[in-house]
């Protein structure tokens, strides 16, 4: 009974790292589903998402007083709130030009999909020492999110619960929006079937803009809810990019319920050998992988290929 | 850069390269063959003779981290060794010679670390190596700076181990190890806040040794380690560990862990309100990890080898010359990673001018005999080197967060001061078996 009652705070935060590792998954797969793009970028735009952030809620405008005043008069959540909106907006932008700039690679070999997109997450990392220098950073928290409270016996952050309830609300949303409008319909319909996509009239260029953008997009909320948890630092990307790798291809490319599964799944691992086992908590989310593509490759939730058969 | 031209001709510039490339090629291996086998190493006196006859300046070869979990450590370390050379150039720089340096990132990646060693000897002939953070890259650069006798400085990597079963002839440490924190801390935490501890150890050499070391001291003096919780490098959340530490209730955790591991721990420890109770000891608290963190992640006791605030002669005009020279790093006050990449390079070229000579064997005397007074280094006590362990001994500060700062950056309060005789790892010697000078490869460049 001890065991069990010592086994439940473990339990609780298992589900709330998975819930973070599937937001952090979220943008990577839908890159890959629709574009079979591997967007090694997606690290790098995590942490551009949490600079443009810090950027909102402190910004220096030393040379605005004014504006300063007035600006740093607002209420931090107000600020939060301009930070969550602004980012993704911002990094989707970002995520565009990227995206024009990868239109060459398309129908080509991968490989130089995989080296555009290794060699833009070189270039953004060191724009971000260049603009905001390499120090750790830290994203000033709401006091409405921030401190602690009581699981059963023991103190638990606050801002992790929220932060596992905003995962579980943009899983929501974006399962409201692929399945329920016709842009959803759209995008799922490109990554099943571009061609007759194109023959029905739909602008497949400006489609893959537009998911490469939500992807990207995607990546900056994370990384903004992502930044009191982890830091922020330029390197802060490479921590992003290899669990959501792992977590896509663990779930079954392309599928959403296969990444949120996968999330928790590892976020399960990395919980409860962090508490048990602590030597393996890292190690674990590969012994997952490994344990799970061993028997079916394609993922837990991933479409079978002619291969198959 | 094609050979062929547009209409698929060979041009004839560039079958006259050619011409000249294989000339060149057979002109070598030829000489190779005769009497000038030293080209195609080991590496030894001819190749480097060549370069001191012309003055050529002297290269250092800086083999600080610049990405990785101690990239911000790498950065500021690189400054304090650029600072040091800057110096000596400007009074002439050694033996008549100018310094060069050339920067590797050895990624906090040990097999990085071997590969930059052996390019900056064998391409770059480099004539000392200095810089280290990570103490798995540390040793694995010392092992091939071994190999071709060429004299490394770990700065700022601090297991024990260094200094111990893994030290060299041609290695020599300069910052103060777990150990040594250890004994400057873990006593007297012991008498203050109580004797069940649990060790949180970054999962690697330095974090095995410097718990280790904690371990061994905390259960002579009767207290008991309830658990070791090994924490893999790069962890960035670090929730189980807290439920856990909560779960078995210890009056201390003593935290080995370093880079961007600890700033992340920090962050949550205060997220968790766990911040105030149990008390927590870092074993050694580097400057760039807590730099800017805010006045609530400073909490616990650590230790540190120097602060810029020290009431010394020759601090303040060290931090206005940091200030001067890099105005717009980010870091505005030196910090202990700065002081001893300075430290280990400035004592370096210094053993050089003293023995006249590049000669690695004569440098290494030189470094062995080193004695540096408290006012040159800036200390409390006099430092000199354990010519047996080849680790500078050191004054070893405990500090904790400076609530009264007197300004912004002044965020550590300086608890105590321990010589160092007090702290000296007993264990070191019998540990450390340094080559013999005659199994050391010589060289002079």
């Amino acid at each position: 009974m001890e065991f069990l009652t010592n086994l439940l705070p473990h339990l609780v935060n298992g589900i709330s790292l998975g819930l973070l590792f599937a937001l952090i998954a979220l943008g990577f797969m839908l890159i890959v589903g629709v574009m079979e793009t591997i967007n090694l970028a997606h690290g790098s735009l995590f942490a551009l998402g949490m600079y443009v952030a810090l950027f909102v809620i402190a910004p220096k405008l030393g040379a605005f007083p004014e504006l300063a005043a007035w600006y740093g008069s607002l209420p931090l959540g107000t600020r939060y709130f301009i930070a969550l909106l602004l980012a993704p907006v911002f990094v989707g932008i970002f995520g565009m030009l990227l995206e024009l700039c990868m239109r060459r690679t398309y129908g080509k070999d991968p490989l130089y999909g995989l080296l555009l997109t290794f060699g833009a997450a070189l270039v953004i990392e060191e724009l971000i020492r260049v603009v905001w220098g390499s120090n750790e950073k830290q994203l000033p928290l709401p006091e409405a999110i921030s401190g602690a409270f009581m699981l059963g016996d023991l103190l638990y952050a606050r801002y992790r619960l929220y932060a596992s309830g905003f995962a579980i609300v943009m899983i929501a949303l974006l399962w409201l929006f692929l399945e329920k409008t016709p842009y959803g319909a759209m995008i799922k319909a490109g990554a099943h079937d571009s061609e007759m996509v194109r023959a029905l009239g739909i602008n497949l260029p400006r489609l893959r803009l537009f998911v490469f953008a939500l992807g990207v997009g995607l990546a900056a909320i994370a990384g903004v809810v992502m930044a009191p948890i982890w830091g922020i630092r330029p390197q802060v990307g490479v921590d992003a990019v290899v669990p959501a790798f792992l977590i896509i291809v663990l779930g079954g490319v392309g599928s959403l319920w296969g990444a949120v599964i996968a999330g928790l799944m590892v976020g399960m691992v990395v919980g409860l050998s962090g508490a048990y086992a602590s030597e393996w908590s890292l190690m674990s989310m590969y012994l997952l992988f490994i344990a799970v593509v061993t028997f079916r490759a394609r993922g837990l939730f991933g479409r079978k290929s002619v291969l198959d058969a | 850069m094609s050979a062929i031209d547009n209409e698929g001709n060979e041009s004839p510039i560039n079958s006259s390269r050619r011409r000249v490339l294989k000339v060149s090629a057979l002109a070598l291996a030829t000489a190779g063959t005769y009497g000038a086998a030293p080209f195609f190493g080991p590496w030894k006196h001819n190749h480097a003779w060549s370069q001191a006859a012309q003055k050529k300046p002297l290269v250092l070869g800086l083999t600080m981290d610049a990405s990785g979990q101690y990239a911000a450590s790498g950065m500021d370390e690189r400054l304090g060794a650029m600072m040091a050379i800057k110096e000596i150039n400007a009074k002439g720089g050694v033996l008549g010679r100018p310094i060069e340096a050339i920067h590797m990132d050895s990624e906090t990646t040990p097999a990085t670390g071997s590969r930059v060693a052996e390019r900056l000897i064998t391409r770059n002939e480099a004539a000392f190596l200095i810089g280290a953070l990570h103490s798995g890259v540390a040793n694995a650069i010392s092992q091939v700076a071994q190999k071709y006798g060429c004299i490394f400085l770990n700065t700022n990597s601090s297991s024990p181990t260094e200094a111990g079963k893994d030290c060299h002839r041609v290695k020599f440490v300069w910052d103060g190890n777990g150990t040594n924190f250890a004994l400057a801390i873990v006593k007297n935490a012991m008498a203050v806040n109580g004797k069940n501890w649990v060790l949180l150890t970054n999962d690697y050499v330095w974090g095995h040794n410097t718990s280790k070391a904690t371990r061994t001291i905390v259960e002579a003096n009767g207290g008991k380690i309830i658990e070791e919780l090994m924490v893999p490098q790069n962890t960035r959340d670090f929730s189980s560990y807290l439920l856990k530490i909560q779960q078995i209730k210890p009056n201390v955790v003593a935290a080995a862990i370093g880079g961007d591991d600890i700033k992340a721990l920090r962050q949550q420890v205060v997220q968790v309100k766990l911040n105030k109770s149990p008390a927590w000891i870092n074993n050694q608290q580097d400057w760039p990890d807590v730099y800017g963190l805010g006045p609530d992640a400073i909490f616990g006791v650590f230790g540190t080898n120097w602060y810029y605030r020290l009431d010394l002669p020759g601090v303040k005009e060290f931090v206005a010359a940091y200030q001067t020279t890099y105005p717009g790093v980010q870091i505005r006050v030196p910090g202990n990673t700065y002081y001893n990449g300075y430290m280990a390079t400035r004592e370096l070229l210094r053993a050089v001018e003293r023995a006249g000579t590049t000669n690695n064997i004569r440098v290494i005397k030189e470094l062995e005999a080193l004695k540096v007074s408290a006012r040159d280094r800036m200390q409390d006590f006099d430092a000199y080197m354990n010519p047996t362990t080849h680790q500078l001994q050191q004054t070893i500060y405990m500090a904790t967060y400076n609530d009264a700062p007197a300004e912004k950056d002044d965020i550590f309060k300086i608890l105590s001061k321990v010589p160092p005789k007090d702290v000296e790892d007993p264990e070191a010697p019998v540990a450390c078996k340094l080559e013999s000078y005659e199994a050391t490869p010589t060289y002079e460049m």
